[in-house]
């Protein structure tokens, strides 16, 4: 099995780098630089206390920083992944640097005396001076893990956001790439074509249907033209366009195709997604209609459902769906927009006619307050 | 204006007397799925071309190739897009017998590939003068030898595939047929967010309710695209575009959180790896 990777988005969130490689990256140039800041800054203060030249009390304190920095860092990477519930990820580091900051710098004493303790413990100079070291150094490194986790915290707070961000500009680009495709698929140019030589064919034989083929070829073209102003879309204006495409069609094929349009009048001004059902007419020319020799009959009906709601279908008596039949962005498009229009309760379902042939059914829940995008 | 819906038929009278007479002109064939188009074209090929007898109309490729063989005409207009076999299935199978000459309505594809091989072919809808330029080269290879002018055949045999690739036939599963009491329904592979082996059948689960279809998750695994469907357990292949997370556990294991639906799938060991690499 190939090791796939489809999403611009990790769904593995659990799976992150190996821990000696984020604790080397904790180390960055910054966190270096806030250590030598807070050295300089503890050297500083504690210079008026030590009888030392403030370059040798700046070699400790950085030297004391330096170890912070580097026990914070690997604490924070090497302490367990499941942690009680009580305690928050940041406790253990900072306790253990707490902790660190003495030890280091009894350390950094040990050193200067010499390793001769004896000589350390009854110098009160030098105990006060480890006091002091001390305090600055734990107050130091205190500071310096408080702000290690807070920029890893606002770190990870913009790489939500940003994860965020992504995600929907990636559905943006979704929405916008499926509106496109939908516009280029309505007036696609081989079916306008044909249809236009079927038109032209009328008109030179002088044939009474050729107006009214104009006319239906007039209210599909307004219909599937890009709509700048599209007022509320309802079923009514829908049904029309669904019934001009089935009656240029059935110009086309009239050997082929029969059809019946028929809709309780009630349902006519509800609201619906222009195009909708015409994507599923189209689909039961393209799939059932038009790859079987004989061809078939179109149903597209309606009716109020008990609840309030109401059910449209568009049924073929094609050849039916094959299991590898491309679906075609227009099915997901519309099922997107059924529910931006009416919610999750709407439902787009399709099955197979027996003995053959597809429907299409939408269940469009009771009205509910108009909102919703257009 | 004749009543198309009785086509398919010989318009000369062949109907009484089926067998072949030698027409005193040429003869020809139309094929087209669309009953208007076929009329318009014999309508102007009569003006413009009188000796030549439009024996035969055919509605599709396997009625072409059947009219074809009962009247043996010597050109013959095939319809690019017609149901069943298409107008390129037609001119294989027709071969060197006739001279074809292809009618298409924007098929960019095709129209480009004829023109690479010098193949004859209108553009609908087509003006009289276009046709009467077709119909003047047609005169000429006829009257200039009874060698047909070679029809290229590797040509054709490329613009089958390709038409078939245009086809909505692919290669994935793309619907998975499902019985919910009396109905089948019919599920996009894209809505599936997984499919779980249940001894004889598999489960079928989508956002909205589940189903238990007859093939094998085995078969299943084969059919469905591994771009989005891959297996992460012996009994379960998953949907990855409703992939919410995964959980890493301990001992080498994940769990699957899924978008849609409430259960959790477990990843075994062995399929562990499918998600490594993320």
């Amino acid at each position: 099995m190939p090791a796939v990777d489809p999403f611009e988005h990790d769904p593995l969130q659990a799976d992150r780098p190996p821990r000696f490689a984020r604790f080397l990256a904790a180390l960055s140039g910054t966190s270096v630089a806030v250590a030598v800041a807070l050295g300089v800054v503890a050297a500083i203060l504690l210079n008026p206390v030590f009888a030392l030249p403030f370059t040798v009390v700046l070699g400790r304190t950085l030297f004391l920083a330096m170890v912070l920095l580097l026990v914070f860092a690997a604490a924070r990477q090497w302490q367990p992944r499941r942690l009680p519930e009580w305690m928050p990820d940041w406790l253990l580091p900072v306790v253990v640097v707490g902790l660190t900051a003495p030890l280091a710098v009894a350390l950094v004493y040990v050193l200067a005396v010499g390793g001769n303790v004896l000589d350390f413990v009854f110098s009160p100079q030098r105990v006060r001076g480890y006091l002091w070291l001390s305090a600055i150094t734990l107050i130091m490194g205190l500071v310096l893990a408080l702000v290690a986790v807070a920029r890893e915290r606002l770190a990870q707070v913009r790489a939500r956001e940003l994860k965020v961000e992504l995600e929907r500009s990636r559905l943006d680009k979704q929405s916008v790439d499926a509106r496109l495709s939908l516009l280029q698929a309505q007036i696609e140019p081989h079916f306008l074509f044909n249809t236009l030589a079927n038109v032209q064919a009328l008109v030179e034989a002088g044939s009474p249907r050729a107006g009214p083929v104009l006319q239906s070829l007039i209210a599909y073209l307004r219909a599937a033209m890009p709509r700048l102003h599209a007022g509320q879309p309802t079923l009514e204006s829908e049904i029309a366009l669904v019934r001009a495409y089935l009656q240029l069609m059935q110009m086309r094929m009239p050997d082929r195709l029969q059809f019946e349009v028929g809709l309780p009048t009630a349902l006519l001004g509800l609201r619906f997604p222009p195009m909708g059902l015409l994507t599923l007419v189209e689909n039961a020319v393209r799939h059932g209609i038009d790859p079987s020799e004989e061809g078939g009959r179109i149903e597209v009906g309606g009716e109020p459902l008990p609840g309030g709601g109401a059910r449209l279908w568009v049924s073929d008596s094609g050849v039916g769906m094959t299991e590898t039949a491309t679906p075609g962005l227009g099915l997901a498009n519309l099922r997107d927009r059924l529910a931006a229009l009416h919610g999750q309760a709407a439902r787009l379902t399709l099955s197979e006619v027996v003995p053959r042939g597809v429907r299409a059914e939408i269940d469009l829940p009771a009205g509910r307050p108009d909102e919703g995008s257009t | 204006m004749k009543d198309p819906h009785d086509a398919p038929m010989a318009t000369t009278g062949a109907q009484a007397e089926p067998a072949r007479w030698p027409a005193p002109g040429i003869s020809a064939l139309i094929a087209d799925d669309e009953p208007l188009l076929r009329e318009r074209l014999a309508q102007h090929l009569q003006r413009l071309w009188p000796a030549l007898q439009v024996v035969a109309q055919a509605r599709n490729g396997r009625e072409a190739i059947e009219l074809f063989d009962q009247f043996e005409p010597r050109v013959a207009f095939l319809d690019v897009h017609m149901p069943g076999l298409t107008g390129i299935d037609a001119a294989r199978a027709i071969g060197r017998r006739a001279e074809v000459v292809f009618v298409t309505a924007y098929e960019q594809y095709a129209v480009q590939a004829f023109e690479q091989g010098a193949i004859d072919y209108l553009v609908k809808p087509f003006d009289e003068a276009r046709l009467a330029d077709t119909v003047q080269r047609l005169q000429q290879r006829l009257a200039v030898s009874e060698v047909r002018a070679p029809v290229d055949d590797a040509l054709l045999d490329r613009l089958a595939d390709e038409l078939r690739r245009r086809e909505p036939a692919r290669r994935w599963l793309q619907w998975i047929k499902a019985s919910i009491g009396p109905t089948v329904r019919l599920i996009p592979v894209s809505q599936v967010v997984y499919l779980r082996s249940d001894e004889k059948y598999t489960l079928v689960a989508w956002a909205g309710g589940e189903a238990l279809i007859r093939k094998t998750i085995r078969e299943l695994a084969d059919e469905l695209d591994p771009q989005a469907f891959v297996q992460v357990h012996r009994s379960t292949i998953v949907n990855l575009h409703h992939v919410a997370q995964v959980v890493r556990g301990a001992n080498e294991t994940a769990d699957i959180h899924l978008r849609g639906r409430q259960e959790v799938l477990p990843v075994s060991r062995s399929f562990l790896h499918v998600f490594r690499q993320m």
